[in-house]
């Protein structure tokens, strides 16, 4: 059985911060990291690995991005993933969702065409747009389950327990299909030095549009139909009263007075 | 252009039955697919073409082309309340929304409505400014699936060509929303908290980016209808008027099982009636500042005390000590109560973006620095584990108080 | 050429009208509690002055104004310290705070290397940000003419590779204290990083002093003040074959900036540096387990004598701090980023090394040899290279410290005497692991409940007894003398970095006897004949009465 992971490299997220005086993105010393969501469908890819020894699960990872991509293609191979495909392209640049979503389903047909199941996370922590995957499935005509938090293999078919607003529902769809995930482990798992020693070993292969025979005039900026208009900084609301809560007692009182008198409590 | 490829056709037929508009069929010699005219690029037959011999090919559409897509649409999403079905807030938020928009474009407002037996839903939306629902009841529409709700929406889109379609960026919008938008190859823009028409008749769409650390306005020159998804309590309901009434248009659906391609096996509600952060007035909101998981008794009373409903941050949630439906964020559900308790909520962004539609945030967190305070109306730099139980107190004691007098 | 004989600078002074101090115990003591304690936690700290001076100026005109009221000054600036050394037992406190600024930039073309001039109160943490984010002006070359500034901005990242963990600490107090911490076992301690010291005397009067400049000669210094000719002679004790932060450094052809170093300002106060800087290379951050902690020892010795690499740190956790690291994991949200530690692991290691992708299966590979040697393996590792997952583990190595101060504060709410008995002790390297089992069977002996961890590359590891109850805190107290005892005959040093302030006198006369304290109190009192500075620092009061 085969597994493809797509995963995302992104900024990490709490050490992104806007010039307050040209709105423009402030990078330095922002570090790139695998988007934890695709982090827990990798997990989640390796889970499947050690739970169905009979199914021998290939697990490949594949990202679009620029060439420094490649450091999270390693860290999913540090984390179990097989091997791994870039894509990576000047021609992608400025892609929004329905051009990221052709470039992967190109990708994904190309390089892994007789896949089973796709894995990925539900969103990116940097574009937070949620739409990626959802494209990508319909751009490859197959079924989708999002907001995955655990996944079963029951026969040809994938079962997964998926939050919803209630609560949960196990949906199952006909593999293939593509599932992405919401939640994982609490835990973290940490690379050992010898899966870091192993992943260097493992293939990492980059392809270009060329290389996928990707038509040049449906994939980037002028494959896409949303255009940025323009970026501004947000209002940002400026802090309230704040007060010293060192003594217990006090703040306690401050607070009750506070809220009756902006009439919150009716005492 | 629908385009078959003979090669690959096998004449199987399924592109036929699920056609919503009867443009597809194979035909009796040929054994391969033919289109006809009426077809109207909905996309379901070439999902549903089990060798892939189907695909459309879309052309970048002139201006004049563009002036013929009119009017703005919403998704008429529902839920489930015990036995009843009742229509969402979200809806009725982009109800007041749309109107607006339409008004401004001189254009009328229209609700794709899907279920199986959805009519009694229909007065509500005419009162919340709906000048016309699509009523679309199936067997098969009973419950929610990707495949169902897409093939539906996408015929109606197909066909009635509104200018503008607007869903809410619930779990079920997000997941149907970009279905819809690749089927049709439009753009879409997620989780907006901003629509405006500008000069152009273009829908100027503004989201956050970067976690919130920036707004982006976004337009969709090229293609139509202009999609987006937009959060849940952005916007504000419209007043209803109980005179207003509007056209139903039945649609006649045609939806095959074949082509619903997931099951529900089962449905887990871990969520306690009287629970929705999303619908609650006062949320008390805990985060990692409450160190153990026997220190939420002391949140639990602080909501009762205060009529309020607990909720928590996404540690909390990851620990299993909270229910995931109570969690408020970015991977949990925006809110926007009048009042909010963030306790020990440091005020990590993905935290922010699902409560800074609070009216008023009060915050008590140990470290003066934390980002929350940014935000809070009124904040409290100490330990709130010593503090709340001491306002509790307070509470209870003015209520006897007022008891006895 | 280095001479010996250095001459004090006058300084301008001001009217001490001028100068704004606040004045009076009781107002000290009510509205500035904060100036009359530090993180020794120690109490009874109180002052008669406060102080906040802006420049070299305003310290000598305060220090000449305190030498005619005959009032001692405790120089202070983040009282971060644990040994008690900012708090004030009467007399006046001069905080260092508002001089907490960079001076400059500059680039030593005989060392090649790249150094910054600061004022003593920036914090660790403030330097670094500076530093890697290339935050200086323009105008601030040093010399200006030389645009250095602008040249630096196009070098790579550099750093202040000096981390005694605690990094809001102040770079006046790291000097002071020598300060060192985990990855002084590649880079040294403080000491290795000052290019250049500038102290203000109780004379009023400054001394400049660049790092090769003055050097003993016969075992001698003079310093040549206005009024008098100062004889230093530097004592004659041997100084430890380890890392070392207790007393005052002494060799027989030392530098004189390494007398000031390390003196925990008894001799003046400190009002500039220049400190070395260092190119920032990413690294690669390890954590390795074993089933045995006599196994994770072997491991730190065959890790340490690499010819190939050479470890930032090396630090160690015993089983005891294992254990509380697990019972956070399962009830502390903040640990939910650090994976479940295994049930059967007793001992663990963690070393930095420098990240490369070329050298690093080589390495990995010598590494491998040496676990499967102590029977353990890379699969029982973890390793991380990404920024945020190198936080984590810091974050990880940190908590054991803060955990155990928790527990404490939760006994004292019992015992009020009670307090946590940290040791502070190293041995030379071939004494490791004797004073490892020594440690181990006095421990288990005395039934005491205790938690090591530590610098275990520099045979530095904290033995931290927990007393459950007085008897504990009782016998805990004469274990510690033993250790102190034993470390002193493994070639050792009673404290290796956090120095003895106000509160381990005692054992420092274990170390270097009677005669070794003596040779240092003359020394304080030829630099400082008034008794100016920080009275109470390394010796007892009432020895320098």
């Amino acid at each position: 059985m085969k597994i493809v992971v797509l995963a995302k490299q992104v900024p990490e997220a709490d050490k992104i911060a806007v010039d307050p005086e040209t709105g423009t993105l402030i990078r330095e010393g922002v570090a790139s990291i695998l988007n934890p969501y695709c982090e827990y469908a990798l997990d989640q890819a390796v889970k499947l690995k050690n739970d169905y020894p009979e199914l021998e699960i290939e697990v490949t990872a594949i990202s679009m991005g620029p060439p420094q991509a490649k450091m999270v293609l390693l860290r999913c191979l540090e984390l179990g993933a097989d091997k791994a495909y870039l894509l990576s392209d000047r021609k992608f640049a400025g892609s929004d969702v329905w051009a990221t979503s052709t470039a992967l389903k190109e990708g994904v047909a190309n390089l892994e065409p007789d896949f089973d199941l796709i894995l990925t996370g539900k969103q990116a922590i940097d574009g937070d747009t949620a739409q990626v995957p959802a494209e990508t499935a319909e751009q490859l005509g197959i079924p989708q389950i999002t907001y995955g938090v655990d996944v079963k293999i029951n026969n040809k078919r994938v079962e997964v327990k998926r939050e919803t607003e209630k609560g949960y529902q196990i949906l199952s769809a006909k593999m293939p299909a593509l599932v992405t995930m919401s939640k994982g482990s609490n835990i973290r798992r940490i690379p050992s030095m010898r899966d870091v020693c192993i992943a260097r070993d493992k293939p990492l292969e980059t392809f270009s549009a060329d290389d996928l025979n990707i038509d040049e005039e449906k994939i980037g900026l002028s494959a896409s139909p949303t255009q940025v208009d323009k970026i501004f900084a947000p209002l940002s609301k400026t802090g309230g009263e704040i007060i010293d809560g060192s003594e217990a007692k006090v703040a306690a009182k401050k607070l009750f007075d506070y809220l009756k008198e902006n009439k919150f409590l009716s005492v | 252009m629908l385009i078959v490829d003979i090669e690959t056709c096998i004449g199987c037929k399924i592109c036929e039955k699920v056609c919503p508009f009867g443009a597809i069929v194979v035909g009796p010699e040929t054994k391969k697919a033919e289109v006809l005219d009426n077809c109207t690029l909905c996309g379901t037959c070439v999902n549903a073409c089990p060798v892939d011999a189907l695909s459309i090919e879309r052309k970048a559409i002139s201006e004049d082309e563009i002036a013929l897509f009119k009017n703005v649409f919403i998704w008429g999403e529902w839920e489930r309340k015990g036995e009843a079905i009742e229509i969402k807030n979200v809806a009725l938020e982009l109800l007041g929304k749309g109107k607006e928009l339409a008004n401004k474009l001189r254009e009328s407002l229209a609700v794709i409505l899907l279920g199986k037996d959805v009519k009694h839903l229909i007065p509500i939306l005419f009162q919340h400014g709906a000048d016309k629902v699509y009523l679309c009841e199936h067997e098969l529409l009973e419950d929610y699936s990707t495949d169902g709700y897409t093939n539906v929406i996408s015929s109606v889109i197909a066909a009635e060509k509104p200018s503008i379609v607007l869903y809410g960026a619930t779990p079920n919008g997000r997941d149907l929303a970009p279905r819809i938008a690749a089927r049709l190859a439009l753009g879409l823009t997620a989780d907006c908290t901003g629509l405006d028409i500008n000069r152009s008749r273009q829908l100027v769409q503004t989201r956050p980016a970067f976690g919130g650390n920036i707004m982006a306005s976004i337009l969709s020159p090229y293609t139509r209808p202009q999609m987006s998804t937009v959060r849940p309590g952005v916007f504000s309901k419209p007043k209803p008027d109980a005179t207003k009434t509007g056209i139903i248009e039945d649609v006649d659906v045609i939806l095959e099982k074949i082509s619903i391609r997931t099951k529900i096996i089962e449905e887990i509600i871990s969520q306690d009636e009287g629970l929705d952060i999303e619908e609650a007035n006062i949320l008390v909101s805990a985060g990692r500042g409450i160190g153990s998981k026997e220190n939420l008794q002391i949140i639990q009373e602080m909501a009762e005390v205060i009529d309020g409903t607990v909720s928590g941050s996404r540690a909390l949630i990851d620990l299993g000590w909270l229910p995931h439906p109570q969690q408020v964020g970015q991977s949990g559900k925006t809110v926007s109560p009048t009042l909010y308790f963030a306790l020990g909520i440091s005020g990590a962004i993905q935290h922010l973006v699902g409560m800074t539609s609070a009216d008023t945030v009060i915050a008590i967190n140990k470290d003066p620095e934390a980002v929350i305070f940014d935000v809070a109306d009124f904040g409290i730099v100490g330990d709130m584990l010593e503090i709340i139980p001491e306002f509790i107190k307070i509470v209870r004691e003015e209520k006897e108080k007022s008891q006895s007098v | 050429m280095s001479e010996n004989i250095i001459e004090a600078q006058k300084i301008e002074t001001l009217p001490f009208e001028e100068l704004k101090s606040v004045k009076g115990e009781m107002i000290i003591s009510a509205s500035y509690p904060s100036y009359l304690v530090d993180e020794s936690k120690i109490s009874g700290g109180h002052a008669e002055w406060l102080f906040f001076p802006n420049n070299e100026e305003e310290i000598s005109s305060f220090v000449k104004k305190m030498k005619e009221e005959e009032q001692m000054i405790t120089v202070s600036a983040a009282r971060t310290g644990i040994v008690g050394s900012a708090v004030p037992f009467g007399g006046a406190v001069l905080s260092l705070e508002r001089m907490d600024h960079v001076i400059g930039l500059g680039f030593d073309e005989e060392e090649e290397r790249w150094f910054l001039r600061v004022e003593p109160a920036i914090s660790l943490n403030e330097i670094n940000d500076i530093v890697k984010l290339k935050k200086i002006e323009k105008e601030k070359s040093i010399p200006q003419d030389k645009n250095w500034v602008e040249k630096f901005e196009t070098e790579p990242t550099y750093y202040y590779p000096v981390d005694p963990t605690e990094m809001t600490a102040s770079i006046g107090g790291t000097i002071g204290a020598n300060a060192s911490g985990a990855r002084s076992f590649k880079y040294g301690a403080t000491r290795n990083w000052i290019k250049k010291l500038r102290v203000i005397l109780g004379t009023g009067e400054v001394l400049s002093i660049p790092r090769g400049k003055y050097r003993a000669v016969d075992g001698k210094f003079i310093i040549q003040t206005a009024g008098e000719k100062y004889l230093i002679r530097i004592p004659t004790y041997m100084m430890p074959k380890a890392k070392n932060a207790a007393g005052i450094w002494a060799e027989p052809n030392m530098d004189l900036i390494d007398l000031f170093i390390g003196s925990e300002g008894i001799f003046g106060v400190i009002t500039e540096a220049d400190i070395w800087l260092k190119e920032y290379i990413a690294p690669m951050s390890n954590i390795v387990f074993f089933k045995d902690e006599n196994d994770a020892i072997d491991f730190v010795e065959k890790l340490r004598s690499s010819e190939s690499f050479k470890p930032e740190f090396i630090e160690f956790f015993d089983d005891k701090a294992l254990t509380l690291l697990r019972n956070k994991q399962v009830e502390d949200p903040k640990f939910v980023n650090i994976p479940k530690i295994r049930e059967d692991v007793l001992a663990a290691i963690s070393f930095n090394l420098d990240y490369s992708e070329e050298t690093l299966e080589k390495c990995f590979d010598e590494i491998s040899d040496m676990l499967i040697e102590c029977n353990s393996s890379l699969d029982d590792t973890w390793c991380a290279y990404e920024e945020r997952e190198i936080a984590r583990f810091k974050h990880f190595r940190h908590a054991v410290p803060e955990i155990v101060n928790n527990i404490i504060a939760e006994r004292k709410k019992q015992f009020s005497e009670i307090h946590k008995l940290g040791t502070d002790m190293s041995v030379e390297d071939k004494y490791l692991k004797e004073m490892m089992n020594f440690y181990r069977t006095k421990l288990k002996e005395a039934g005491l409940e205790y938690v090591e961890w530590g610098h275990i590359g520099d045979n530095h590891v904290h033995v931290n007894i927990l007393p459950r109850n007085m008897e504990d805190l009782k016998l805990g107290k004469e274990l510690y003398k033993k250790f102190a005892k034993k470390a002193v005959e493994f070639g050792g040093s009673i404290s290796a970095e956090h120095g003895i302030g106000k509160i381990k006198h005692e054992y420092l006369k274990i170390m270097y006897g009677e005669e070794g304290v003596q040779e240092m109190r003359i020394v304080k009192f030829a630099i400082d004949p008034d008794c100016v500075f920080n009275c109470g620092n390394i010796f007892g009061r009432e020895m320098e009465q």
